[in-house]
């Protein structure tokens, strides 16, 4: 901040910083000053090239821009001379004259256009078109599904550059060519759709001209904007990641026509090409639209293979009253057969707060159980265990915008340009200003192109690799003495544990240089601030929770948590995994990670909710499938998961589900769970409803309706409490906010954080310490909320892989995620953008293993495990180590959790997706149904 | 075809990540042909050039190559060799050039000198599939027009016959390589005192006080152009925080001017010895010579030069460092020169801040012409007042004058600053070309403007009366139109150039240069007060000079030459 400084603007005396643009105190002072280059968004820098905004100075020889001019003491800026208005007339006259006329441009409703109407500049063209003698091409490309160009409405003013290079840093955009062939291309002017542009939409976003426009506001051929009213633009967040963008959604003819960014904390206006582009899931013909009923003469059959079946031969449409009562009853009966035991719920991670908290409590009270789980078991169940454990809670200590206050980031066992793309624009942020990217996961990714330390190691030997860097931090005595008396418990043992594991040593088993862990190490451990950011290549895991445990010793013994930019942050998955584990939706645990087995909580909850409740805690996803089979669980009730796709082994998780006795599906699309139904009840989607939903950065937001539900499907919560009653509950919302208040009347995490607060400032980030504060970002500033207030260090063993490779089945499988498809792809599949860039189930490998394999890249191939077979494209990726294969887990046809291995980690019960034995071969003809 | 079929062509290919796979033979002969570290992201145009020497072209492979070489995207990669017109971007599928490049310029004293004619002949006479002929801005031969270039081979008073004889028999421009002139070697200029000035203030004998009281004493402004006087700009850099850096602007691409090139060619070491001076007076780190690439001659004596410089001990290694421009008038311009070190587009930057403040790599830049320094030695040597005594009452100092048109003797004209324009055509250039009568001349290179004979009498230096009229001395080069000339024809000429030219970052150079030539261009009556809008909002509006003063020749066009505009 620079001292403050008096200028005269327009005649008035205005005082500033010395650090505002004029154009900034302009505004400030309620002149609108013309602007196209300059977007006045956050994260976009001014660039003062399209010259729409300049002002007159005494004493300068030329005119201005004040987009970019920082005013001097003394200085006389004049915005409304002759001369200045002249000058930016003439600017959109000359753009204007290359245009074609608005009602035939991309877009007459565009910035473009809004400012040159405003200015009375007329059509009348004085001025030829660049156009007009062919020597400069127009530049249309419609080649992305989801974005068309019209360079011909381009004023080549770069918005778009800085869009996709400084604030998304994807850089697939430059400002090719010179003068007046200036145009922005796409890599080396690759048509879009061909380059490596991950259709973000941050470049629709930013032009103000509409050269770069959404096809869904087009015409067909992509011209033209035909879409040019909304009914409604409702303010939401984002449906998908856990991110937790903020987006702002129009609608016309209750349809969804456009997605736009929104200024939340977690992506001041960014979005991916999920949010942006995926929207339209939602309106699918695939919506369950009325109750389902299976049919009397339909057995179920954990084996058929749906997808040459009709819904029609399997099931019949009902009323709600019918499938109502059946779904009630049936789980009434099995409890009152069977006890609570018999029972089992899986919630859901996308639905909202209250629905998760509804959906534990009718689980909990309906049936005097703990069977309730949801996804979080195989995303961070073993991180959250490791957290509870190590620091009190399981919650990120830091938002990931902390990374620019960061000086050293570690990104472990995670890809956050594929799964939390919006984060990852932080990330590479930083690292552009010059802090530490230390990227260690191995598979390579694009994101290394950004660090300064790229390690990519032995699949499986995270703990010898953490180990090893935790020997170097306290063989060279790099860690903060003074914060572990303070603060942590355990450091002698860990000093004792990790005395054999020299990086030296380690090195071989890791596959990393001895020189680069001590580099790592030293570089977490010295710099000022340093956080750590992880994912499923952490958790996912045998020995998932050992890993998160070396991370949380890393972060305790140096200091590196409880300040800004530094910490530990686990990156949840999904959009409201963070809310569902907070609200409950885990078996071990009431809202609050309050636990179940403590007496004095239970009586607590007992009182709060008028009745017993099981002392025991649950089953977990997994131990639910396995318990199915055993004989003892036999009715379960399903909202919004998927488990016939995401559990781990399918083929032994199909027959779990085709076992039961009773199952009731509640959903928007007709799942591959929803094959083994008994009911079928057709739910809400994110765009339909009202409700809160919190990030992976704790920070609690309201998402909106935006869309009326389709058919007869209802309201997920209204569902919830519908079959609460028919249980004998006696439930009485009658709004969802009444929900919200009463579970955070039980939820401490939630104090100050009223409904009517959250209405009115869309977000609030938990803990609150004080009413009307925003929350704190940062916890664990003052020790821990452990029951000395102390961090506890948990030593970590080497423990193989479950299954490692041997002669039959010699490779390594993986599985993860892709940018565009989301969890089972049940959503992502159903959008028209989504599935036309991700449409078919791949299998990667790198060049050079396919060829060592003697496969041809783009052939159908089968990967086996002792599991199963899958058919796959198989796609070459150098990012896949060798001898690996790597298979996402969204494709129906090529399902990867057919072949995962379900062996479970043992303190998280986190199956371990990541790593397992398998073989690939040319693709075996099999029987359809195997 | 159907439009499935339409549809799954325009489609990625599912089988590969997004994007175009990268070559693993092609990063292996890319990796061979950089110098320096591959991840230096100034190098990029250095590379670039690599890759275009020996391959001939950049094809999409190679640069995709790079990119992974460098860390950089493909788009980073692009949007330089885009920029640049010495580099030929050939995608999958294109062909690519022919293998001898032959370069024809086409700026305003050689299409006098028939330029247009030689290409016509050319392009006529040649094989597209051997030779390319193509048109190029001024390449400092407007002496000897019309000037061209085959290979690395400068050609003055080129014809088709000359050029095709060094044509015969040549598969590869790398076969017809630059002809180095005889110049003074370092040793040479050793023996004739050189480098005394520069030992006398390593020594300490002359400190910075005394050195700014000379520059100031002897007049001496920047010969690039913009005259702005030396010891003010080294004050100022000095003021700054260091560490501070020096670069040396060798991109002498204003139409009509070719004197840096005349004093490179033949005293190189004056310019480096004042480089060296300058750079110990401000405490630069380093020094960039960034040398224009229409010059392949001067960029080998450079190359040459340094590499001796640093053998005798007088630079330490790597301390004055050399950059190839690649084809972009505007870098002439110094903070786009300082983007073009940087490896970037060569777009200027906004002012505030300036150089002095924050320029190469952020850091405060000493940044001067060729010529300014090349007469810093001498003026140490002779005193201050022996160069301004080279002038006349109120202009003092000598100019070099390149001269070139319609006179009987063109070439780099040593002659007082502030000589009228009659003076220098009668007294240092023989007069008029047999059978011409001045009829115009342009003072300042292109963007100086063009006045009319009857203003014959003007003092030319930096400025009082040229600034009255709308026009300026520049860089000093004088281009003589006689009465056979079409003042309109050299306007267009001129603009067609600056459209050329134009870097494309602000619309009123962007859109201005391009409109002024379709206006001049058109058939239809031409619209004065459209076009004079056109200058008002360039010469406001505009970021850097080139917007700025590029409507000159059209103002001075409709004020002084209604008759040739009429035609």
């Amino acid at each position: 901040m620079s001292n403050p400084i008096k200028f005269m603007l327009d005649g008035v005396e205005v005082t500033t910083d010395g650090d505002e643009t004029i154009w900034e105190i302009a505004k400030r002072n309620g002149t609108r000053i013309p602007h196209l280059c300059h977007l006045d968004k956050p994260g976009y820098r001014a660039d003062g090239n399209c010259r729409a905004c300049m002002v007159e100075i005494e004493g300068e020889r030329v005119l201005a821009a004040s987009c970019i001019r920082t005013p001097t003491e003394g200085m006389v800026v004049s915005s409304q001379s002759e001369r200045a208005d002249k000058s930016r007339k003439m600017v959109f006259e000359m753009l204007a004259s290359d245009m074609k006329p608005p009602e035939e441009g991309p877009d007459a409703q565009s910035d473009f256009w809004v400012w040159a109407n405003d200015m009375g500049v007329s059509d009348e063209k004085r001025f030829g078109s660049k156009f007009d003698d062919g020597h400069i091409d127009r530049g249309f490309d419609i080649t992305n599904p989801a974005i068309a160009v019209n360079l011909d409405a381009c004023i080549a003013c770069g918005a778009c550059v800085r869009a996709c290079r400084e604030v998304q840093v994807n850089d697939v955009i430059g400002m090719s060519g010179r003068g007046s062939h200036a145009a922005p291309t796409f890599d080396l002017h690759d048509p879009m759709g061909l380059s490596t542009c991950v259709s973000c939409g941050e470049c629709v976003q930013a032009c103000p001209t509409g050269a770069l426009f959404e096809k869904t506001l087009m015409d067909d051929a992509g011209k033209t904007r035909v879409i040019e009213e909304f009914d409604k633009e409702v303010d939401s967040v984002c449906p998908f990641c856990g991110v937790g963008c903020q987006t702002t959604v129009s609608v016309k003819d209750n349809k969804i026509v456009r997605v736009d960014g929104r200024n939340g904390p977690a992506n001041e206006n960014r979005l991916c090409v999920k949010g942006r582009f995926g929207y339209d899931y939602a309106m699918s013909d695939d919506r369950l639209t009325t109750p389902l009923i299976r049919r009397d003469d339909t057995p179920k059959s954990g084996d058929a293979d749906m997808r040459f079946m009709k819904i029609s031969d399997v099931f019949r449409e009902a009323t709600w009253e019918e499938a109502l009562d059946l779904a009630a009853g049936g789980l009434k009966k099995i409890y009152d057969d069977r006890g609570g035991n018999a029972i089992a719920g899986f919630g859901s991670a996308k639905g909202s707060n209250e629905e998760a908290y509804l959906f534990q409590k009718f689980i909990r009270q309906g049936f005097n159980t703990n069977n309730v789980d949801h996804c979080t078991r195989l995303c961070h169940a073993s991180s959250v265990a490791a957290l509870l454990q190590g620091v009190g809670s399981a919650a990120v200590s830091a938002p990931f915008t902390d990374a620019m206050k960061s000086d050293c980031i570690i990104a472990i066992g995670c890809r956050p340009t594929t799964n939390h793309p919006v984060a990852a624009t932080y990330f590479k942020q930083a690292a552009k200003l010059g802090k530490k990217l230390i990227i260690i996961d191995p598979r390579g990714q694009d994101m290394m192109r950004h660090a300064t330390h790229s390690l990519r190691f032995t699949p499986g030997t995270d703990v010898a690799m953490l180990n090893a860097m935790l020997h170097v931090i306290i063989e060279e005595k790099l860690y903060d003495e003074q914060y572990i008396q303070a603060n942590v418990s355990g450091f002698e043992a860990l000093k004792e544990k990790v005395k054999d594991f020299s990086p030296e040593a380690m090195s071989e088993i890791c596959g990393v240089e001895a020189d680069m862990l001590r580099d790592v190490a030293r570089t977490y451990a010295t710099s000022e601030r340093s956080i750590i950011f992880w994912g499923m290549g952490i958790s996912q895991h045998t020995h998932g929770t050992d890993n998160a445990r070396c991370l949380i010793a890393m972060a305790l013994i140096t200091g590196q948590i409880g300040r800004p930019g530094t910490g530990l942050h686990p990156l949840r998955g999904q959009n409201n995994v963070q809310g569902a584990s907070d609200a409950g939706l885990i078996p071990m645990f009431y809202p609050d990670y309050r636990s179940v087995e403590n007496v004095d909580i239970r009586s607590e909850m007992e009182d709060f909710w008028g009745q017993s409740l099981e002392p025991k805690r649950g089953l977990t996803v997994v131990e639910i499938i396995d318990d199915i089979l055993a004989g003892g669980i036999s009715g379960m009730y399903v909202m919004g998961e998927n488990p016939a796709m995401s559990d781990p082994d399918q083929i032994h998780a199909r027959k779990a589900l085709a076992k039961l006795d009773h199952l009731v599906v509640q959903d928007i699309f007709f799942t591959e769970t929803a094959w083994h139904a008994d009911v079928i009840l057709p739910a809400s989607a994110h765009a339909e409803k009202l409700g809160t939903f919190t990030n992976t950065n704790r920070q609690v937001q309201i998402g909106r309706p935006a869309l009326d539900l389709p058919g007869e499907a209802r309201q997920d919560w209204e569902i919830i409490a519908s079959l609460a009653n028919r249980v004998g509950l006696n439930w009485q919302y009658e709004h969802v906010s009444e929900v919200y208040t009463e579970m955070a009347a039980v939820m401490d995490s939630l104090n100050y954080i009223t409904w009517e607060r959250l209405i009115e400032e869309d977000v609030l980030t938990y803990p609150v310490s004080n009413p009307g504060e925003f929350g704190n970002e940062v916890i664990f500033t003052e020790g821990f909320p452990t029951d000395d207030g102390r961090g506890r260090i948990v030593p970590a063993d080497l423990l193989p892989p479950d299954e490692v490779p041997d002669d039959e089945y010699p490779m390594v499988l993986t599985t993860g995620r892709l940018l565009e498809h989301w969890h089972t792809g049940s959503m992502t599949r159903r959008s028209q953008v989504l599935d036309e860039l991700e449409p078919e189930g791949i299998a990667a490998m790198n060049p050079y293993e396919i060829s060592r394999q003697g496969l041809t890249a783009g052939d159908v191939i089968s990967v086996h495990t002792r599991r199963g077979t899958i058919d796959a494209v198989l796609r070459a990726d150098r990012e896949v180590a060798d001898n690996m294969i790597f298979v996402p887990f969204c494709f129906n046809e090529s399902p990867a959790n057919r072949l995962t291995n379900p062996q479970l980690d043992p303190f998280g019960k986190i199956p371990e997706f990541k790593f397992c034995a398998a073989k690939v071969s040319p693709m075996v003809q099999r029987e359809a149904a195997e | 075809m159907s439009d499935t079929l339409q549809k799954n062509r325009r489609r990625r290919k599912n089988h590969l990540p997004k994007g175009r796979q990268l070559d693993d033979t092609a990063v292996a002969e890319v990796a061979k042909l950089l110098k320096g570290a591959p991840g230096q992201r100034d190098l990029l145009i250095e590379h670039l050039h690599n890759i275009q020497d020996h391959f001939g072209c950049l094809e999409a492979k190679h640069m995709r190559a790079l990119a992974e070489i460098m860390r950089l995207s493909q788009a980073e990669i692009y949007e330089v060799a885009s920029f640049y017109d010495h580099f030929d971007i050939v995608k999958e599928g294109e062909a690519k050039p022919a293998p001898v490049t032959i370069r024809v310029c086409d700026s305003l004293s050689c299409m006098m000198a028939g330029a247009e004619k030689l290409i016509d002949d050319l392009e006529a006479g040649v094989n597209p599939d051997e030779i390319r002929i193509m048109r190029a801005p001024c390449m400092g031969g407007c002496d000897v027009a019309p000037a061209a270039r085959i290979g690395d081979h400068e050609l003055g008073n080129a014809t088709v016959e000359s050029l095709l004889a060094l044509a015969a028999g040549k598969t590869d421009n790398k076969q017809i390589p630059a002809v180095i002139p005889d110049y003074k070697t370092l040793e040479t200029y050793k023996t004739e005192g050189g480098y005394e000035a520069l030992e006398k203030v390593r020594s300490g004998e002359i400190d910075f006080d005394a050195m700014l009281k000379t520059l100031s004493d002897a007049g001496l402004r920047g010969l690039g152009g913009a005259g702005f006087p030396a010891h003010m700009k080294w004050k100022f850099v000095r003021g700054y925080q260091g560490p501070r850096l020096m670069s040396i602007n060798g991109d002498e691409g204003e139409p009509g001017t070719f004197k840096d090139r005349y004093y490179l060619e033949r005293d190189p070491h004056r310019m480096f010895e004042g480089a060296l001076i300058g750079a110990h007076m401000v405490e630069a780190e380093r020094i960039y010579v960034y040398m224009r690439d229409e010059y392949p001659a001067v960029l080998e004596i450079l190359r040459r030069e340094i590499a001796a410089l640093e053998k005798a001990g007088i630079t330490e290694p790597g301390f004055i460092e050399l950059r190839r421009g690649a084809g972009a008038y505007i870098c002439g311009e110094e903070s786009a020169m300082l983007e073009s070190i940087e490896g970037k587009r060569g777009i200027p930057r906004h002012r505030p801040p300036f150089i002095a403040e924050r320029g190469l790599f952020g850091k405060p830049t000493l940044n001067h012409n060729v010529e300014t320094l090349w007469w810093l030695p001498d003026i140490i040597r002779h005193g201050p007042k022996w160069f301004a005594d080279k002038g006349i009452e109120g202009h003092p100092g000598a100019r070099s004058w390149s001269v070139s048109g319609r006179v009987k003797n063109p070439g780099v004209k040593l002659a007082p600053a502030g000589i009228t324009i009659r003076q220098l055509i009668d007294d240092y250039c023989d007069g008029m070309a047999d059978g011409h009568t001045l009829k115009a001349y342009y003072p300042g290179g292109a963007s100086g403007g063009v006045l009319p004979a009857s203003m014959d009498d003007i003092p030319l230096d930096f400025g009082g009366k040229l600034a009255e009229l709308g026009s300026f001395v520049g860089s000093h080069a004088i281009v003589i139109l006689s009465d056979q000339d079409n003042v309109k024809d050299a306007v267009l000429n001129t603009l067609q150039f600056f459209k050329h030219e134009s870097c494309g970052q602000c619309t009123p150079c962007r859109g201005g240069t391009e409109k002024m030539v379709a206006m001049l261009q058109s058939d239809e009556p031409l619209d004065e007060e459209a076009i004079r809008d056109l200058e008002t909002v360039m010469r406001d509006a505009s970021i850097c000079g080139l917007g700025q003063a590029a409507p000159n020749p059209v103002n001075h066009l409709l004020i002084h030459f209604r008759e040739d505009l009429a035609q």
